[in-house]
């Protein structure tokens, strides 16, 4: 019992010390706190979720159609597009691209109708001096949308020349109508003479319907094909299938006899060739209500998430910069205590002492444990109330993640205070550690974008499960992943472990 | 005096034994086949040049290193078995400071009781106490950073005698500090031989040996001698070295009577002042029979005392004399 309290009064030896050596830094303390929050704050401030914008120089020779249109579309093709004016000299344009004074240089296809008509795309050739990966990313994908841009209004043309041609017919519909109701009259009073005019010129007046119905179906028709419909018919069917059945009405195609004593039949098919004129024409007023755009591109994608709440990068970034701030502190301080000791003699001092090498760095792992602890919740209190950080899930899942990520990280600072010769080398190891996790562990880029063995290295850092956790929990609001948990416990006992052999080692006679 | 016996005649009570005592580090022999015991309720001192192997032997002493040969015992058992309770008998006051200059006196001297499990209570009662030994209670508050090097000794001191050891250790504690701060450390350290404690302190200084009640001297890894500080100056000059003084000159024919007196050891030098230096086997009894010589030849001898020569000279001496010799071993009484 006497030397179960000695080896606690032993192993909280270094409880007071270490908290006392680093309170009476008082500007340390201010930079672990304050450093961390107003990185999170000047992210939030200075963070513009908004694409680049984009100065783009077009050349294009003056008489060319495509001139006129980009001068017409390109300043309001995007916004992330602003139009620097069109030039005819590529030279010059790629000279002031060169010197920075635009950022993009597209140069029009010099006679695109006759490459077009020659069965080949025409080219726009876009010019950049971007030399980061991404940018060119970027600049490629705003190259894409301009381009689409351009052969969407080449097909909206299209489409309203069609929809006018629409109106033509609805014209040409209007007079079959009209020479239906004649004949019908005609009829009516026996005059088989007249009626049979009027057919003949209603059957010419169906069959330019029907020719011109065909190419306006055909842009609804291939919509269809490609996506398929609910309604049954669909409309283009409806009026193609009208047109056939006025074509085949008997009424129509057989010509009037004269002389007959009464017209009943005719009157009756006539009045149903009325009837499917007036709904064609309600057909077609319904096509020509589409607007172009909505023919040419008759689908925009609407994304939605099922997340309750929407996040800002900041507030999306802000678990992955808590975990890797508070892993970087407990790492470095970790780091500089053991080789401080070592390199001042002070181990010396423990291994006459009674003092074991399990006592030593279990007190060292609860001082340095406590003290981060208190700078984590100094900082999560100034998150939530200065920055008003996210918090969907539980405090105490929040709580007990962080003290397993301090708890895995502080046994990384010790294992490097056990490798490394000097303070210097320690803090060297520290910072890459940082950089480690500042590439590997998800923070900056996507895990999914890193080859599946380097992952390994990932699934080594605490960052990365505290980071993937407070995700989870914060802006998700689940509860604990108990794997991903215990993953993290595992490296914080296994490093613990292996410090635990180091300074042991170290502890014993040489 | 006791304990001076005790060792000469090899008392049982040994605080520590080392016997053919040895540590290589590579190629390089740090410490070779050291022999000597310590014994308890003394002041053992080990005095030789800076990379002689005090520093080492201490290592060995408190288990920071294993021998490569030989064996040691300290308080009765082998220092790298020592159990923690074994560990609590001993103090070690490393040669640099080791301690943390971002706490103040009292917080690193509160620390190392911890890092002996010393009990919470009472421990201020012996904190006060120890650092009142050392006279900086009154500094007690001060950061250690703000402390003199000399304070700072006194406080390494401090911390080794906070969990009250029954042996300490004490690497070059006096080592760069002025002589009256020295001085007063060395009366710290009697206070504590009073007390009953076992001291083993390695030193540069040479003069220190006086203080000392036993001394070994090291050379290049091999221990010279182990005596008291007086035996070591009789084996330094082969005996008491006497000083005699005469009212006038006296001729050379008497100078080689003198010489041939059956007490008198080696050559004799003249020195300013018709002053006769001489070495004798016991200077109690010589002292009388060179009066007695001198009034039977009718030379006014005007004093006769014996001559204690500075341990600077005395260690110089011993590492002419003994320096080629091959080890210590039997170099002890």
């Amino acid at each position: 019992m006497n030397s179960l309290l000695q080896s606690l009064i032993r192993t909280s030896s270094f409880f007071r010390k270490e908290i006392v050596e680093v309170i009476r830094q008082p500007r340390l303390i201010l930079t672990l706190v304050l450093g961390p929050f107003l990185i999170l704050l000047l992210f939030g401030i200075g963070y513009r979720n908004e694409p680049r914008a984009v100065r783009t120089l077009f050349v294009a020779r003056q008489d060319s159609p495509l001139a006129q249109q980009v001068q017409e579309y390109a300043p309001n093709i995007s916004p992330q597009l602003i139009f620097s004016g069109i030039v005819e000299d590529e030279a010059a344009a790629l000279s002031e691209l060169s010197q920075g004074d635009v950022d993009l240089v597209v140069v029009t296809p010099n006679q695109a109708y006759e490459t077009i008509r020659n069965n080949q795309q025409a080219e726009f050739v876009l010019y950049h001096n971007e030399i980061d990966p991404a940018q060119i990313g970027y600049i490629e994908y705003l190259g894409q949308t301009y381009v689409n841009e351009v052969n969407r209004l080449v097909l909206s043309s299209i489409a309203q020349q069609g929809q006018s041609e629409a109106t033509d017919v609805r014209q040409d519909i209007q007079a079959a109508r009209e020479n239906a109701a004649a004949m019908k009259q005609a009829l009516s009073a026996g005059d088989a003479i007249t009626a049979r005019a009027q057919q003949a010129q209603m059957l010419q007046r169906i069959s330019a319907v029907s020719l011109a119905v065909g190419a306006s179906a055909g842009l609804l028709s291939g919509v269809q094909q490609n996506v398929g419909t609910e309604a049954n018919p669909s409309p283009e069917q409806d009026m193609l299938s009208l047109l056939a059945s006025m074509q085949s009405n008997p009424g129509n195609n057989q010509e009037i006899q004269v002389g007959k004593s009464e017209y009943s039949q005719e009157i009756r098919e006539i009045e149903e060739t009325e009837q499917k004129l007036a709904e064609l024409e309600e057909k077609l007023a319904e096509f020509q209500s589409i607007t172009p755009d909505v023919l040419v591109r008759p689908f925009r994608a609407i994304s939605k998430s099922i997340s309750p709440l929407q996040f800002t990068p900041s507030e999306f970034f802000t678990p992955g910069v808590i975990v890797l701030l508070l892993q970087h502190i407990a790492i470095t301080t970790a780091a500089l205590s053991i080789v401080r000791e070592r390199r001042s003699g002070a181990i010396e001092l423990f291994r006459v002492s009674p003092i074991s090498s399990m006592e030593t760095l279990l007190g060292k792992y609860v001082s340095y444990l406590i003290f981060c602890a208190l700078i984590a919740g100094i900082l999560v209190l100034l998150l939530a109330f200065g920055l008003r950080m996210p918090m969907l899930g539980s405090w105490v899942d929040f709580s007990a993640v962080l003290l397993a990520v301090l708890f895995a990280s502080l046994g990384v600072g010790f294992l490097i205070s056990l490798l490394a010769d000097t303070e210097s080398h320690a803090v060297q190891l520290s910072m890459i550690m940082l950089l480690l996790s500042v590439f590997f562990s998800g923070f900056m880029l996507d895990l999914r974008y890193l080859w599946q063995p380097v992952r390994v290295i990932s699934w080594s850092l605490p960052v990365t499960y505290g980071t993937t956790l407070l995700q989870n929990i914060m802006l998700r609001g689940r509860g604990l992943d108990w794997i991903l948990f215990g993953g993290l416990i595992a490296i914080g006992i296994f490093l613990f472990t292996i410090s635990w052999l180091m300074l042991r080692r170290k502890m014993s006679h040489e | 005096m006791q304990a001076k016996q005790r060792n000469i005649v090899g008392g049982s009570e040994w605080a520590v034994e080392a016997s053919r005592l040895t540590k290589q580090f590579g190629d390089e022999i740090a410490v070779n086949e050291l022999s000597f015991q310590v014994p308890k309720g003394t002041i053992f001192g080990f005095i030789g040049p800076s990379g002689s192997g005090k520093t080492t032997t201490i290592r060995l002493l408190t288990g920071i290193y294993s021998p490569t040969e030989g064996k040691v015992v300290v308080l009765g058992s082998p220092p790298n078995k020592f159990s923690p309770f074994m560990r609590g008998k001993i103090g070690y006051m490393p040669q640099l400071f080791v301690l943390y200059p971002d706490l103040s006196v009292w917080e690193n001297l509160n620390f190392s009781a911890s890092l002996y499990g010393q009990a919470l209570f009472g421990r201020k009662k012996q904190l006060k106490s120890v650092l009142e030994f050392v006279e900086l209670y009154p500094h007690r508050n001060k950061l250690v950073r703000n402390i003199s090097g000399g304070m700072q000794r006194r406080l390494s001191l401090a911390s080794t005698l906070v969990h009250r050891p029954e042996l300490i250790f004490l690497d070059e504690p006096t080592g760069g500090i002025d002589p009256v701060l020295r001085r007063k450390i060395w009366d710290h350290f009697r206070e504590l031989r009073e007390h009953g404690r076992t001291l083993f302190v390695t030193t540069q200084y040479v003069g220190e040996a006086a203080y000392c009640d036993y001394v070994g001297v090291m050379a290049n890894g091999r221990l010279l001698i182990v005596a008291t500080p007086e035996e070591l100056r009789r084996r330094a000059f082969g005996g008491d070295v006497i000083d005699l003084q005469t009212g006038e000159d006296i001729s050379w024919n008497h100078i080689a009577q003198l010489q041939k007196l059956p007490f008198v050891r080696g050559r004799i030098s003249l020195l300013p002042g018709r002053t006769y230096r001489l070495t004798v086997d016991n200077a109690s009894t010589a002292l009388p029979e060179l009066i007695q010589w001198g009034q039977e030849r009718n030379i006014n001898v005007e004093s006769t005392k014996e001559y204690i020569p500075p341990f600077d000279d005395v260690f110089v001496a011993l590492v002419q004399n003994l320096g080629d010799e091959n080890g210590s071993q039997g170099e002890k009484e």
